[in-house]
């Protein structure tokens, strides 16, 4: 089976059938209107149709605009599509659940809590004893090495930290599902290295699904099992590549990588070919 | 370095000693019984703070300033909640108040008189009526600037909507609610004692206007010193309170109001 059936709306349905049960989200023929002015109608998501197996690292890649946050919104339940529908575990998306676990490029951390309180907070709302819950969210805060700054108020933390403490409140209620928005955009480059190798390394240990969105390239290829390219206006899935370099991925080894290096320059001619816009 | 410590404090003591400074000369050049110097009118504060009747009024005004300002927190704040957060709550409270909010609410004390009488309850009510609108208008603005995402982030743990008001909304708008309590504060006071001219009995607005009519003036401008005394210490128990609870907010959600 290729690529371009896979994308393709007009699946049989028994193809159809069968993709979904290999599937862990599948996402079929999603589209999504917003209304702007009166009568007047914004196509942001045209016909989305696509899997994504168990333990798949998918980045969805696309200039600003094209709709690739509100498609991850979607599958978080956070908004709803006008048409078509996302199955997670063959049911139907019908709310945010804890199965899927959201990271904003905002943080999003509750600033009245204190780093423990925001990773436990998710611990203590799914009843989690007290106990339980500080001890799992210290484990994670060592992962994400923020040892030590468990009575820090998010004001207090850099951007760098804020993401790695909103990383550990997710991971802490065990979601199935990454459903990662941009995480990586606020920070400064290095920073934002870093991070990637960090979650590379989460990921590794128990392969969640994840579903990533960027608008950089390096990014997509470095993190992804498969780069979803999208188009905008409206907002479609123009292309997807399987990123097809081994794992765990060193960073330094991979920018020597001629593949890697391939995949890179490939994709950004394969956007700017899409845009028109070579500046 | 001790100067230091204190240089902090002189622009608001240089503040007090002028308008000290102004009124002992105005009353100096006019003479006019209705305007004692402070010299003279200052010596009556000690005198009613250690007058058990006079103590008694004012701790009895402070109390139904403290019941009227509850009661209004009681309502407004999830009034202004639901109202940022639904579109159909705004819509329809909106026009309410905004048709409310330019009455002047001590002018209608004579009306609510006829209902309640001149007791507390009357008083009570006015100083609910006083205070209600500001803290509606700040629990709304807060309310509608929470972030969609800190929402989100709670309805993905499993927080349903009614949980998510009470748990990620109000601690999210606190800062700015307390903002609106901050204005409910000095708004209580002043109805407080506008409630007290219109029904006298008790308290501190019928201390200062039966001195008035007795024409015993020192007592009168000691009474305006001690209200605004009032309002002075009010405000900086609120300013610890206000840090105390919301020391956690970004520097670009916290309030730079007025003199702290």
């Amino acid at each position: 089976m290729s690529q371009a059936e896979l994308t393709s709306p007009r699946i049989a349905a028994e193809e159809r059938n069968a993709l979904r049960q290999s599937s862990m989200i599948s996402i079929e023929r999603v589209s999504k209107y917003f209304d702007t002015r009166r009568d007047k109608r914004h196509l942001a998501l045209s016909e989305i149709t696509l899997p994504v197996t168990r333990g798949e690292f998918v980045s969805i890649l696309g200039p600003s605009g094209c709709g690739k946050s509100t498609l991850l919104y979607i599958v978080g339940g956070f908004v709803q599509p006008s048409s078509g529908q996302v199955l997670v575990n063959d049911r139907p998306v019908e709310g945010p659940g804890p199965d899927r676990g959201p990271v904003f490029q905002e943080f999003a951390l509750f600033p009245w809590k204190t780093v423990l309180g925001n990773v436990t907070y998710g611990l203590d709302q799914r009843g989690v004893p007290k106990a339980e819950a500080v001890a799992r969210a210290r484990a994670l805060l060592a992962m994400v090495s923020l040892s030590g700054y468990e009575n820090f108020y998010p004001k207090e933390l850099s951007g760098g930290m804020k993401q790695r403490v909103a990383i550990a409140r997710t991971l802490a209620y065990k979601p199935n599902i990454l459903l990662m928005d941009e995480p990586f955009g606020a920070l400064d480059a290095q920073t934002r290295t870093r991070l990637q190798n960090d979650l590379l390394k989460i990921w590794d240990e128990d392969r969640k699904t994840v579903l990533f969105v960027t608008h950089s390239v390096e990014e997509a290829v470095f993190l992804s099992d498969r780069v979803v390219m999208m188009s905008r206006s409206p907002g479609r899935i123009q292309d997807i590549i399987d990123i097809d370099l081994p794992r765990p991925r060193d960073r330094a080894s991979l920018l020597l990588d001629r593949r890697y290096q391939d995949y890179v320059v490939n994709i950004e001619r394969m956007m700017d070919a899409q845009t028109g816009d070579h500046s | 370095m001790v100067l230091r410590r204190f240089l902090p404090a002189l622009p608001p003591l240089l503040a007090f000693a002028g308008i000290l400074a102004i009124w002992e000369l105005l009353s100096l050049y006019f003479g006019l019984d209705g305007l004692p110097p402070p010299s003279v009118a200052l010596r009556q504060v000690p005198v009613i703070l250690t007058d058990p009747q006079s103590l008694f009024d004012i701790v009895d005004s402070l109390r139904r300033m403290a019941i009227g300002i509850v009661l209004a927190l009681v309502f407004a704040i999830p009034v202004g909640l639901w109202m940022g957060r639904s579109r159909f709550a705004a819509a329809f409270f909106n026009p309410l108040l905004s048709v409310i909010y330019p009455v002047p609410k001590a002018a209608l004390m004579p009306i609510i008189m006829l209902w309640l009488g001149v007791g507390d309850a009357s008083k009570i009510l006015v100083i609910f009526l006083g205070v209600t609108l500001p803290l509606i208008y700040h629990s709304y603005q807060g309310s509608r600037a929470v972030e969609e995402k800190l929402l989100w982030s709670a309805a993905a743990m499993g927080m349903q909507p009614p949980a998510r008001l009470a748990r990620i909304v109000l601690p999210a708008a606190l800062p700015e609610i307390l903002v609106g309590c901050r204005t409910a504060l000095v708004l209580g006071l002043i109805t407080m004692v506008t409630s007290e001219m219109i029904a006298r009995q008790t308290g501190i607005g019928n201390l200062v206007f039966q001195s008035l009519e007795m024409g015993i003036y020192d007592t009168v401008y000691a009474m305006i010193v001690i209200i605004g005394a009032l309002g002075f210490i009010l405000d900086v128990l609120f300013e610890r309170l206000r840090g105390w609870l919301v020391g956690w907010a970004e520097p670009a959600q916290s309030i730079i109001v007025g003199s702290t």
